[in-house]
C-alpha cells in the first residue's frame, strides 16, 4: 500500500512538472492552456492522495472546468495564433530571471528542509474527515460564514469590473 | 511513505516555474497563465500542511484562493480583452506607451 | 448555534462596513435605474459615507473581536477609516471634476468601485487573520485594477491597469506563499496564535526571514515600496488622474495600516508594552527588513524624481518616497513611532490630495501633464499656481507647512535616546533636502520660467466650485502646520493595536 502511495506521487509529480514546464515554453497560446490543464488534473491527484476529495473536486470544476474555459474562449476569441507578432528571444535579463527562480526553489528547498525535516511523517489521522464536503461546509458556514459573505461581495466587484472593461461603449 | 518535504519540494518547482514564467515570457495570456501556476502551487503546499498537521484552516484558504483566482481571471481576461481593442497586440515588449 | 449568536453579536459592531455595503449596492441599483451620467449616484455615495462616519465615529474607544476573530476594533483601525472615509469623499468629489471621467464611456460605476475599495480597505484595517488580510487585499486590488483601466478608449489607461494587475497577481502570490508557510510552521492563520507559537518555539531564522520578506513582498506592492514598485510609476501616469489620487492616498494608506498591524502583532513577544516600545520575540530582526525598504524608497523615490517630466510620474515617485517616510516610524517599533506614523500619514492625505487636485485642474485645460507644458502657467492661473506651490511645498516637509509637522514627529521618534537610529534620522533629513529639489521644480516651471508667448495667452478662469474645494483642502494643510494639537492628540490614542497593552 505504502508503495502504491509513492508510485502515485511520483507519477503525479511527474506528470505536473512536465506539464508545467511545457505550458511555460510552449509558443501557441492554446497548446499552453491544454498543458496547464493537464498540470490541474495531476495537481489534483496529488490532492486526493492529501485526503483533500473536496478541494480536489473542486480544483477540477472551478480550475479546469471555469477558469481555463474562460481562458481557451478569449486565446480563440482574440485568434491569436499568430506566432510572429510574439517572437521571443534569449535575452541576459531572462537568463537571469530562470536564475533567480531557481535560487529562490533552492531557498524555499532549504527553509523546507530545516523546518520540516523529520518533524512529519504521515498524514494526519483525522485528514480523511476535515477534507470531506460535510466537515468543511460546517467550518466554512459557521465559523468562516464573514469571508465567504465578503468573498461574494469580491465577485461581485469582479462581475461589475468585468463588463465595465469589456463592453463596447454605450450609445 | 510520501513525506511532507515531498509534497512541499513539488509545490515549490511548480511556483518556481512559475515565476520564471511570469518574467520570462511576453504573451500576457501566458504570464497570466503562469500566475495561476503559481496560485495552484500555494494550493499544493497549504493542502499538503492542512493535512498534514489535521487542520482544517489551510483548505479553507485554498477555498478562497480559488475563489479570488477566479475573479481575478475574469478581470484579467476583460483587461487584455480591452487591451486588444486598443492596440491589436498582447505582447507586453509591444505594449511601451508607458516605459514598461 | 454558537457561532450564530456570535455572528449575531458582531454585527452589531460591524455598523461602519455594513453601511458601506448598503451603499455600494444602492449606487448599483441607483446607476441601473438611471441610466445616464448623474451627480446623484455621487451623492449617494457620499451620504452613505457620512452615515458610515457616524457609526465609526460611535466606536471611538472600542476594542472588540469579531466575527470568530477574523476582524477587531480598536482605536488603530479607527483612525484608518476617519482616513478612508475622508479621503474617498474628497475623490467622489474630484471625480465629478475631471474631464478624463466625464469623456469616458461609462456611467456612474466608479461610485460603486470606490465604495467596494473603501470597503476593502476598512477590512484591511480591521483585519487580525491571513484568511480575512488576503480576502481584503484582493477585494481592495480588484477595484483598483479596474478602476486604473477605467477611461478604456485610452490605450494608456488600459496599459496601466494591464501592468497593474500583473504586478498585483504576482506579488500576491509570493505573499500567499510566505503565508502558507507561517501557517505550516505554526498552524494557525490567527496572527495572535501565531505570535504566541513563534513567541514559545525555537524557530530557524532563515524561516522566518524568507517568510517575512515573501509577505513583505504583498504588503510592500500595495504601499509601492522599493523594490516592489515597478508598477507605480507607469500606473500612476496611465490611470486617469482621480484614480490615482485615489490609489496614492486611500489605498496605499490601506497597505499601511496592513503591514503594521501584521508586523507588530505577528512578532510581539509579551502583550506587554513597556515604556512606549512593543516588545519584539528576541532574535527575530524583522525592523532590518523595514528599513532596508524604507531607506531604498526614500532614495530611489527621491532621485528618480528628479528626472521626471510627468507631473503624474513626478507625484508617482514622490509617494514611492513618502512611503518610506512613514515605514520609518514602523522601524522604531513604539507608541512614538506608531503616532507619528499616523501623523504623516493624515498630513500626506490632504497635501497629496491638493496636489492631486490641481493636477486634475491643469490636465483638464491643457490636456497634459507634461511639466514643460506649464511654463508661464502661474501667471495665467494665479491662484491655482500659488495653492500647488504650497503643497509642493508642504510635500517636501518646509516648516509652516502639515508636512513639516509629519517630519518633525518621524525624526524626533527615530532619534529616542538608545535606539539607534539617529543615521537614519539622518537619512530621512538628507532625503528631505533632495525632495525639495523636484518639488521646487514644478514651482519653477510654473512661475520662473517664461513660454515664448506667455503675455499673449488668456488667463485661465476654473468655475467657483473647484476653488472652494482648492480653498478647502489649503486650509488644512496650512492651518494644522501652525495648530497641529488636534491632530497630534488624535494620533496618540489612536496609536493603540487591539489586545496590547
Amino acid at each position: 500500500m505504502q508503495n502504491l502511495e509513492l508510485i502515485f506521487f511520483i507519477a503525479f509529480a511527474i506528470i505536473a512538472i512536465y506539464s508545467a514546464i511545457m505550458m511555460v515554453t510552449r509558443r501557441n497560446p492554446i497548446s499552453s492552456a491544454l498543458f496547464l490543464i493537464l498540470n490541474f488534473f495531476a495537481v489534483s491527484g496529488v490532492y486526493l492522495l492529501l485526503k483533500a476529495q473536496f478541494i480536489a473536486i473542486i480544483q477540477v470544476l472551478v480550475y479546469m472546468g471555469a477558469i481555463m474555459v474562460l481562458f481557451l474562449f478569449v486565446i480563440m476569441l482574440l485568434n491569436l495564433h499568430d506566432e510572429n507578432k510574439l517572437s521571443e528571444s534569449i535575452t541576459y535579463r531572462k537568463i537571469t530571471a530562470v536564475l533567480l527562480s531557481i535560487l529562490l526553489m533552492g531557498l524555499l528547498f532549504v527553509t523546507f528542509f530545516f523546518g520540516f525535516m523529520g518533524k512529519k511523517s504521515e498524514i494526519h489521522e483525522t485528514a480523511g474527515t476535515i477534507g470531506k464536503a460535510e466537515f468543511l461546509g460546517k467550518e466554512l458556514f459557521l465559523k468562516y460564514a464573514f469571508p465567504v459573505e465578503i468573498a461574494g461581495l469580491l465577485l461581485l466587484a469582479a462581475v461589475v469590473g468585468a463588463v465595465v472593461l469589456a463592453k463596447k461603449k454605450f450609445e | 511513505m510520501v513525506e511532507l518535504n515531498y509534497y512541499l519540494g513539488l509545490s515549490s518547482i511548480l511556483f518556481a516555474i512559475g515565476v520564471i514564467g511570469v518574467l520570462v515570457r511576453r504573451n500576457a495570456i501566458i504570464i497570466f497563465m503562469s500566475i495561476e501556476l503559481m496560485f495552484n502551487s500555494i494550493n499544493l503546499s497549504l493542502i499538503s500542511f492542512s493535512s498534514f498537521l489535521g487542520d482544517v484552516t489551510g483548505q479553507i484558504l485554498v477555498f478562497f484562493i480559488i475563489a479570488v483566482a477566479a475573479a481575478e481571471a475574469a478581470i484579467g481576461l476583460a483587461i487584455i480583452i480591452a487591451l486588444f481593442r486598443n492596440k491589436g497586440t498582447v505582447n507586453i515588449d509591444e505594449i511601451n506607451i508607458l516605459k514598461w | 448555534m454558537n457561532n450564530f449568536t456570535e455572528i449575531l453579536k458582531s454585527i452589531n459592531s460591524f455598523l461602519p462596513e455594513l453601511s458601506v455595503i448598503t451603499t455600494l449596492l444602492l449606487c448599483l441599483i441607483a446607476d441601473i435605474i438611471i441610466r445616464k451620467k448623474s451627480p446623484i449616484v455621487t451623492i449617494i455615495a457620499i451620504a452613505g459615507l457620512l452615515v458610515s462616519a457616524y457609526f465609526v465615529y460611535m466606536q471611538s474607544a472600542v476594542q472588540e473581536s469579531l466575527f470568530s476573530g477574523m476582524l477587531v476594533i480598536d482605536p488603530f483601525a479607527v483612525f484608518f477609516k476617519y482616513l478612508f472615509i475622508l479621503s474617498s469623499i474628497i475623490i467622489l468629489i474630484f471625480f465629478e471634476f475631471s474631464n478624463e471621467i466625464k469623456e469616458s464611456t461609462h456611467k456612474n460605476e466608479y461610485s460603486y468601485l470606490i465604495l467596494s475599495l473603501v470597503l476593502g480597505a476598512f477590512l484591511m484595517a480591521s483585519s487580525v487573520n491571513l484568511l480575512m488580510m488576503y480576502l481584503s487585499l484582493e477585494l481592495a486590488s480588484l477595484t483598483s485594477y479596474i478602476l486604473a483601466g477605467y477611461s478604456k478608449s485610452e490605450k494608456k489607461s488600459s496599459e496601466s491597469s494591464m501592468k497593474y494587475l500583473i504586478y498585483g497577481a504576482a506579488s500576491s502570490g509570493i505573499m500567499l506563499y510566505g503565508m502558507s508557510l507561517l501557517y505550516g510552521f505554526t498552524g494557525s492563520l490567527d496572527i495572535y496564535e501565531i505570535s504566541r507559537y513563534l513567541a514559545t518555539n525555537p524557530t530557524p531564522n532563515a524561516f522566518i526571514y524568507l517568510t517575512m520578506i515573501m509577505i513583505a513582498a504583498g504588503l510592500g506592492y500595495k504601499t509601492s515600496s522599493v523594490p516592489f514598485h515597478f508598477w507605480t510609476p507607469d500606473v500612476y501616469e496611465g490611470s486617469p488622474t482621480p484614480v490615482t489620487a485615489f490609489l496614492a492616498v486611500t489605498s496605499s494608506a490601506a497597505g499601511f495600516s496592513l503591514i503594521t498591524r501584521l508586523f507588530l502583532t505577528t512578532f510581539l513577544g509579551s502583550t506587554q508594552i513597556v515604556d512606549g516600545a512593543f516588545s519584539i520575540i528576541a532574535g527575530i530582526h524583522w525592523q532590518e527588513i523595514i528599513i532596508v525598504i524604507s531607506v531604498a524608497s526614500m532614495i530611489v523615490g527621491n532621485f528618480v524624481a528628479i528626472w521626471q517630466k510627468s507631473l503624474k510620474r513626478l507625484l508617482g515617485y514622490s509617494s514611492i518616497a513618502q512611503g518610506g517616510y512613514m515605514l520609518a516610524g514602523l522601524v522604531v517599533a513604539d507608541t512614538i513611532g506608531l503616532t507619528a506614523m499616523l501623523i504623516y500619514l493624515s498630513a500626506y492625505l490632504f497635501m497629496n490630495l491638493g496636489a492631486f487636485f490641481v493636477t486634475i485642474l491643469i490636465v483638464n485645460k491643457l490636456g497634459t501633464d507634461d511639466i514643460e507644458q506649464m511654463k508661464g502657467l502661474g501667471y495665467r492661473l494665479p491662484f491655482v499656481g500659488v495653492a500647488m506651490a504650497v503643497f509642493m511645498l508642504a510635500l517636501s516637509g518646509i516648516p509652516a507647512t502639515v508636512g513639516f509637522i509629519g517630519k518633525f514627529y518621524l525624526v524626533t521618534a527615530l532619534m529616542k535616546p538608545g535606539a539607534g537610529y539617529l543615521w537614519f534620522a539622518i537619512v530621512l533629513m538628507l532625503n528631505s533636502v533632495v525632495s525639495l529639489f523636484f518639488y521646487l521644480k514644478v514651482v519653477k516651471s510654473m512661475f520662473l520660467e517664461r513660454a515664448d508667448n506667455t503675455d499673449e495667452l488668456p488667463g485661465i478662469k476654473f468655475s467657483v466650485q473647484s476653488y472652494i474645494i482648492l480653498i478647502l483642502l489649503l486650509i488644512p494643510t496650512i492651518f494644522f502646520g501652525l495648530y497641529f494639537g488636534p491632530i497630534v492628540k488624535l494620533a496618540e490614542s489612536s496609536a493603540v493595536l487591539f489586545g496590547i497593552r
